[in-house]
């Protein structure tokens, strides 16, 4: 017998999508059995709780948590959001109702050993209802009581060899897509280096001291799967800038109907033969490539790299040798001034370990939008509001065509007094001889 | 229910004291065939939906089984999610961007008894607990924010609605019959902590009224300049206001200034803004973060407001599907949403999917607005 | 140059104290303001006493400020002091 009556979350029981209610029914009726004779450190009932408020919200069509923001674990800035239920004695189970944020392996590999023993812990210690994943990647750990909070990173770090995620004014926790692990379009490592940054970066991570949130994702090439342009303060985006690889044999298999385009992965609608002018050739964006003797050809100069003709012919097309990642600065969601999404800012980086001069932009990008960027300001506002040869200054990295959508607008350019000849300071009594009063 | 310590002295909190080692490094849980061809896969296919094969330089093969599920799962879900990887998968799995579970085995012989497994689990309550889908150009798993089950802030829920649309989606889940891929993105408020504004249909909540002001205890519970300062367009100022006889130190909004972000009430708990009839849904359409073809793009406001309708918001989720359709019938293959609505004219697509413009979907907030009017004689009647 | 401990410590508690009236949190910048230092430098002040417990973060999720331990409305509106 249920703790609260749920009716209108038993109608998010049926139909086919895996159903969050039967799931957290399941877990409160696990709880109450508790086949594994745990010492439960949080009210056995929370998961009633949870379902009795969220219900409670169905109901209001309001929520029912407020904010509390000084619960953490001692030293760190990030990693714990604190909640509390606005009705605490319909729920008591969930009155205390903290998150964590556990920093997740790269590309969210996991071993069933270590997925288990994080179970367990939260099971005894937590509410046992968790995010697999939240949005900027962590595993979030959903509702404990503060005096857990502690013993929970205790065990994390002593027990498992695993620390909390970043949240507030700090690095957050990097995310990566699967890269190399098991993606042919992948131009480096992203796990290499995610993995190195997030390691390099650890106090930035746990201690804020930054002006607000700042985000690295990795991408390892321009499909972007982790929507790195859209969401990251720097998004590092693998790419080439040698020639893309053609094998002629498996354009012609394509040509000839033997393999599928795309992957297969238009598979259940009958779009006609495959035709490579129209669907490759004639969907290129710069229009740099041809048929010629019944042959393939790319004019690689020209090619933007979009990735459009590698995806339908995956077989036949590969990327280029000479890889590394491109780096855009500034994305961010549209609070406030508006989205924004990243401007490139080093169109080319060899991703090498020890990834010294990606280091070297990382840091001279901080030292200045922690000196100069106001309180809750993003690095892409710091960079619209002091412009983007400013931070080209402070990177000391040299203009280039390929930094702009187009040349400005507008001709009022700041020049500076070195810039022109003769300097600004100029002698009134020289000028009036040739010029009256 | 006795207190079990971990070791952790609250009175000596540095004492043993770990901190700063970061996750788990990545390749510690590598399966030995991603292990072995890291960074030498040659190609992939899929070979149905939610199975994709990836070949390697030696010649080895990975199966990858993908299924969908609720990103809010519960540690029982979790270890039979174990279970199955041990039992499939020697004890290997992963988790996409996109909160879909990856299986992976190294023969074509495992694959149909880990896809006849994952789909024959059912929750007690009818839906399947691991369905095999999401791949290619089908709709796959929403990514989402918390709603109503842990956030403070929310207009709307998250679980509840994305449930509802994928219950709508699902076939769609299941096939490769879209023009190209279609991401659907959820955020249950204009903060955005999942950045939704760049996919092809974003469900974003939305609050409408300002806070209300709990002169009361506002300056009990409050720092009234941490409140003013909180605003992102300055609607909020110091107030001295009556109460009971008594004058209070508390703060007046102006309502026309308010952009109903909600930063205030994190600040501030005297100062709540939910409400029934104000909170609801606004829809956007036509982002995306690839490169392909196309730059990416943001997604815009096409539909300004849908009230919440719990359980299962059949405004919302019915107009999202007919969008879909209307997309699946119309677009050229290849071409994203927002790539065919920008082929054949915002006019046309409002006309296609029958919504309704109105004043609300012009832009009027800051600079930006003015690059989305239209400044040419070119356009459909 | 190295900012000494004891010194900032100083600076900061009874700058804090001063304005404790009316507001009790503070972004790190106005911290990094009140040391007159560079942000970096700045930190490992700040740190240091955030470990020795003479401030406490505080967290609205997105971003964090610092105050004096146990200064504040927020302890008691949170049941946690």
């Amino acid at each position: 017998m249920a703790k609260h009556e749920t009716p209108m979350l038993d109608q998010l029981e049926s139909g086919p999508w895996p159903s969050f209610v039967s799931d957290l029914k399941q877990e409160a009726a696990n709880r109450a059995a508790n086949p594994n004779n745990l010492e439960y450190q949080i009210p056995v009932d929370v998961v009633e709780d949870i379902l009795g408020v969220l219900e409670l919200s169905f109901k209001h069509g309001r929520t029912h948590w407020k904010h509390g923001g000084i619960v953490g674990v001692f030293g760190y800035g990030g990693g714990v959001i604190g909640r509390y239920c606005d009705q605490p004695e319909m729920f008591p189970g969930v009155a205390h109702f903290h998150t964590m944020r556990v920093n997740q392996p790269g590309a969210k590999f996991y071993k069933t050993d270590f997925l288990r023993n994080l179970c367990d812990l939260w099971d005894l210690r937590g509410s046992g209802i968790t995010n697999m994943h939240g949005s900027t990647g962590d595993i979030i750990f959903l509702g404990t009581r503060t005096e857990q909070l502690e013993e929970i990173f205790y065990d994390l770090t002593h027990k498992y060899n695993q620390d909390l995620g970043g949240s507030g004014s700090n690095l957050r926790t990097p995310a990566d897509c699967i890269g190399q692990a098991r993606c042919e379009y992948a131009c480096y490592d992203t796990q290499g280096l995610c993995y190195h940054l997030t390691q390099e970066y650890q106090d930035e991570l746990h201690r804020p001291a930054f002006p607000y949130k700042f985000k690295f994702k990795f991408d390892g090439c321009p499909n972007c799967c982790v929507a790195s342009i859209a969401r990251a303060d720097m998004s590092f985006i693998g790419t080439w800038r040698d020639n893309i690889g053609i094998d002629q044999e498996a354009v012609q298999a394509y040509i000839g109907g033997e393999l599928n385009p795309n992957a297969n992965d238009h598979g259940d609608r009958d779009w006609g033969a495959f035709d490579i002018q129209k669907e490759v050739i004639d969907l290129c964006p710069t229009e740099c490539m041809w048929m010629e003797d019944g042959k393939l050809m790319i004019d690689d100069k020209e090619c933007n790299r979009c990735m459009h003709c590698i995806n339908v012919m995956p077989r036949a097309l590969r990327i280029g040798q000479d890889r590394g990642l491109s780096i855009l600065v500034g994305a961010k969601a549209p609070i406030l001034d508006g989205a924004q999404m990243g401007s490139l800012l080093v169109p080319f980086v060899k991703a090498e370990d020890p990834y010294d001069e990606i280091k070297e932009v990382i840091e001279n990008l901080w030292d200045w939008w922690m000196e100069e960027g106001k309180n809750r300001e993003r690095l892409g506002e710091l960079i619209k509001r002091q412009g983007f040869q400013k931070m080209l200054e402070v990177t000391g990295i040299k203009p280039m065509v390929q930094h702009v959508q187009e040349p400005r607008h507008n001709p009022y350019i700041f020049w500076k007094e070195d810039e022109v000849e003769g300097g600004f300071d100029r002698d009134i009594n020289e000028f009036r001889k040739h010029h009256q009063r | 229910m006795a207190f079990v310590s971990t070791g952790y002295d609250p009175k000596e909190p540095m004492k043993d004291r770990i901190t700063d080692i970061g996750p788990r490094k990545y390749d510690e849980f590598y399966p030995p065939v991603i292990a072995k061809n890291k960074g030498k896969w040659l190609y992939h296919e899929v070979l149905e939906p939610g199975v994709l094969v990836h070949v390697a330089e030696s010649g080895d093969e990975v199966y990858t089984v993908r299924c969908g599920g609720a990103r809010l799962m519960s540690v029982t879900h979790i270890r039979e999610i174990c279970e199955i990887a041990d039992k499939h998968c020697d004890g290997y799995l992963r988790f996409t961007t996109r909160n879909n579970i990856e299986f992976m085995v190294d023969s074509k012989d495992k694959v149909k008894p880990l896809v006849d497994d994952l789909e024959s689990r059912k929750f007690d309550g009818g839906s399947y607990k691991f369905p095999v889908g999401g791949t290619g150009t089908s709709i796959t798993n929403i990514v989402h924010t918390q709603g109503w089950i842990h956030c403070h802030t929310p207009a709307t829920d998250a679980s509840g609605p994305v449930k509802a649309t994928m219950d709508v989606l699902f076939d769609y889940f299941k096939s490769h019959k879209m023009p190209a891929k279609l991401r659907v993105s959820l955020a249950c408020c204009l903060n955005m902590c999942g950045a939704v504004h760049c996919s092809d249909i974003a469900i974003l909540g939305y609050h409408r009224k300002p806070p209300i002001l709990d002169h009361e205890y506002l300056d009990k519970m409050c720092e009234i300049p941490l409140a003013i300062a909180a605003c992102p367009t300055a609607a909020i100022k110091p107030a001295k206001v009556e109460f009971e006889g008594q004058k209070l130190n508390s703060v007046a909004v102006k309502n026309e200034r308010c952009m109903f972000c909600g930063n205030c009430y994190t600040m501030c708990p005297s100062m709540p803004l939910s409400d029934q009839e104000g909170d609801g849904i606004v829809l956007m359409v036509g982002g995306k973060v690839s490169n392909r073809i196309s730059a990416p793009k943001f997604s815009k406001v096409v539909v300004a407001f849908i009230p919440n309708e719990p359980p299962r918001w059949p405004k919302t989720t019915e107009a999202i599907k007919n969008m879909v359709e209307k997309y699946e019938a119309n677009a050229n293959k290849y071409e994203r949403l927002g790539e065919w609505a920008e082929r054949i004219g915002w006019e046309r697509f409002f006309d296609i999917c029958g919504l309704e413009f109105t004043h609300h979907l012009i832009d009027d907030f800051r600079d930006p607005a003015y690059y989305t009017w239209r400044q040419t004689t070119q356009f459909k009647f | 140059m190295a900012l000494d401990y004891e010194e900032s410590k100083t600076k900061i508690v009874e700058k804090l104290t001063k304005k404790a009236k009316t507001k009790s949190k503070f972004y790190f910048s106005d911290l990094a303001k009140i040391l007159e230092a560079k942000p970096r430098e700045a930190k490992k002040v700040v740190n240091k006493l955030v470990e020795e417990q003479v401030l406490e973060l505080w967290s609205s999720g997105s971003t964090s400020m610092y105050g004096l331990k146990g200064i504040g409305k927020q302890a008691s509106a949170e049941q946690e002091d």
